[in-house]
């Protein structure tokens, strides 16, 4: 089965020229643009009229195209967004099944009638209220479009009527809850770790790189980036390393070694080498493997467009 | 309680190596786990099978009770080669619905009437291992009243299901570990946990961490240990066994709340320290506890005593490699 590597999802807001512009340098394995919280509500109407050209710019380096669409202006904001190059709709605020049905029969309507295939459009779906997390189940499963879901832990404070501090993580529960049961039904979890979905700070890339990596080891399989500079750490964060690779293919090595001679538990370097091991070590491989090919692919796509 | 019920030490091993199965005895564990399952090679699963019979009664002579961990996708051989007499419990990997652990409790219910193994003897290990296992936590833990301890969300396959490399040092469980928990205590049922305790390096045999790590889980109100290594056997026997302190203040607890009788007081305060019920009942369970674990210890030792003058091997002390 191919593997989804959607590492970095640019959040990039529709009205910002210069941002969409230049979004498609950035590396990001996914660009958004944003027709909700990222555009004022004077401007809500003007910028449906941009959707249309700003998906072809912003997929010239590349990356996958989303639309994130307003819950309370849904139909007027799938009309505008489905288009070729679309590859799908971001979904914030949902809090039932019953929305994810009402927006997916629209979008099968507008595939019709917009040239595009049947299916083609997936879901990322945002979760932002205490509603939204505890009935995560029947949500993530009322469609196979979902391919990703996440928590936008601002809103979720505002739902929950906290004030975060940054020294104390409000959502270890609700994010290990994301993981487990997104895992479940086969859908990703995304995310990056606390404080830095509530408090978007300029960070350095270490910073970034750092948080990234401990949400890739709490089952998390991108991140949604408010910034370009989250893009280039957030890549290397999800994209296994050289020293990962070679490990992994020692034991792979040694744990062949082992089932030749009789048994699939082997000592390495202190550690136990038995199925699992190996199993991981395979999955880790891949992932460098698909991180390769998707970088790959976006470099043909940005050569064929300079 | 009977003892059957202490399960602070045990060594999961691939029950194809002969030597770990010949000297299992001599380790000091409270179990011994012969393993089908992923330290097995594919090609020899069969030949592992009909192996089980013969070693549950070696590996008991120690005095350790025998389980052994079947494969998820092979019940059927697997159970019919492994429920004879002296099996007291099968793991079942990557348990994810209630239908799964039923089926189980029918195939086992049927080889123990076969076999002449009384009935409900052979419990039921459900090993919560992927995301959807922790999502159905409840559902399984109660398909079989074979199922008394109950836990897992973590380790090598958990890590896997989720994407993540392990050792990294911060806690990456929690979540699964809190839904497992709270579904075994609603049951009744004991529950194989532990309070995270940073591990960077991965080894299998640091007896000093296994220490701390049995000790900590002990305060934590969890008894359950295992592991791979014979080197941290010992370390969790001690740390999951009450102290001599422990129960020497366990014991002055209850006799400060007995003084509470006829006082018309419910509770006291001595140098700051509160004796209430909730104290004294705590008191009581650490000392039922450190009472199983001495009968266990003997059980254990006198199994050893056995076994060394049927073999006419000089006593040594127990644990001893």
């Amino acid at each position: 089965m191919a593997i989804l590597v959607r590492r970095s999802n640019l959040l990039a807001p529709i009205t910002d020229t210069e941002r969409i512009n230049q979004a498609s340098r950035n590396d990001a394995d996914a660009i958004t643009l944003d027709l909700e919280d990222g555009v004022v509500e004077t401007h809500k109407v003007e910028a449906r009229g941009l959707v249309k050209e700003a998906i072809a710019l912003a997929g010239r380096g590349g990356a996958e195209v989303f639309v994130r669409v307003n819950a309370a202006l849904l139909h007027s904001d799938l009309d505008a967004s489905v288009w070729p190059g679309v590859r799908g709709i971001m979904l914030p605020r949902v809090e039932s099944a019953a929305e994810v049905a009402q927006a997916v029969e629209q979008m099968t309507v507008l595939e019709r009638r917009r040239g595009l295939a049947a299916g083609a459009l997936e879901l990322i779906l945002l979760l932002e209220s205490a509603r939204g997390v505890w009935d995560i189940r029947s949500i993530i499963t009322a469609s196979p479009r979902i391919t990703q879901v996440g928590l936008d832990e601002s809103d979720l404070a505002c739902d929950l009527g906290i004030t975060p501090l940054p020294e104390y993580d409000p959502y270890v529960y609700a994010r290990g809850r994301l993981v487990i049961e997104a895992t479940a039904a086969k859908v990703q979890p995304i995310g990056i770790t606390y404080p830095l979905g509530v408090y978007e700070r300029r960070l350095s890339a270490a910073e970034i790189h750092r948080m990234a990596t401990d949400a890739r080891n709490l089952g998390m399989k991108g991140v949604l980036c408010p910034d370009p500079s989250w893009v280039a750490p957030v890549n290397a964060a999800f994209t296994p390393t050289a020293d990962l690779v070679a490990h992994n293919k020692r034991v792979r090595e040694v744990f062949a070694e082992a089932v030749a001679a009789g048994t699939a538990a082997v000592p390495l370097d202190g550690r136990m080498i038995d199925v699992p091991v190996d199993e991981w070590a395979k999955v880790v491989l891949a992932m460098a493997e698909a991180c390769d090919d998707r970088d790959a692919r976006k470099r043909a796509a940005r050569a064929a467009g300079s | 309680m009977a003892t059957h019920q202490v399960h602070r030490s045990g060594l999961t091993m691939p029950v194809v190596t002969r030597r770990f199965v010949d000297h299992a005895w001599r380790r000091g564990c409270d179990f011994i786990n012969l393993d089908l399952e992923d330290s097995v090679p594919q090609h020899l699963k069969a030949h592992a099978r009909s192996l089980i019979k013969d070693a549950i009664p070696v590996v008991r002579k120690g005095g350790a009770e025998a389980f052994t961990r079947i494969n998820h996708d092979y019940v059927h051989a697997d159970l019919d080669a492994i429920v004879w007499p002296g099996l007291s419990k099968v793991n079942y990997p990557k348990a994810e619905t209630a239908e799964e652990i039923r089926l189980l409790d029918v195939v086992i219910t049927r080889l123990e009437r076969e076999r002449g193994i009384r009935p409900g003897t052979v419990e039921i290990g459900a090993n919560i291992e992927t995301a959807t296992g922790v999502a159905a936590a409840y559902d399984i833990a109660s398909a079989s009243p074979r199922i008394k301890e109950f836990g897992g969300g973590t380790g090598y396959d958990m890590s896997r299901d989720l994407g993540v490399e392990m050792f990294v040092g911060f806690e990456q469980f929690a979540y699964g570990k809190g839904e497992l928990e709270l579904a075994a205590r609603v049951l009744g049922l004991q529950v194989r946990a532990a309070p995270f305790v940073a591990n960077t390096t991965g080894s299998v045999s640091d007896a000093d961490r296994a220490l701390r790590e049995a000790q900590a889980a002990r305060k934590c109100g969890f008894r359950l240990g295992g592991g791979l290594n014979p080197a941290v056997v010992e370390p969790q026997n001690r740390g999951f066994t009450p102290t001599a302190e422990e129960v020497e203040d366990a014991r002055w607890v209850l006799e400060r709340h007995r003084e509470l009788a006829g006082t018309g007081e419910t509770w006291i305060a001595i140098d700051g320290r509160v004796i209430d019920r909730y104290e004294a009942a705590r008191a009581r369970d650490t000392l039922e506890w450190a009472a199983l674990c001495a009968e266990r210890d003997r059980e254990k030792s006198d199994a050893v005593f056995r076994t060394r003058a049927a073999m006419a091997e000089p006593a040594v002390t127990l644990g001893d490699p």
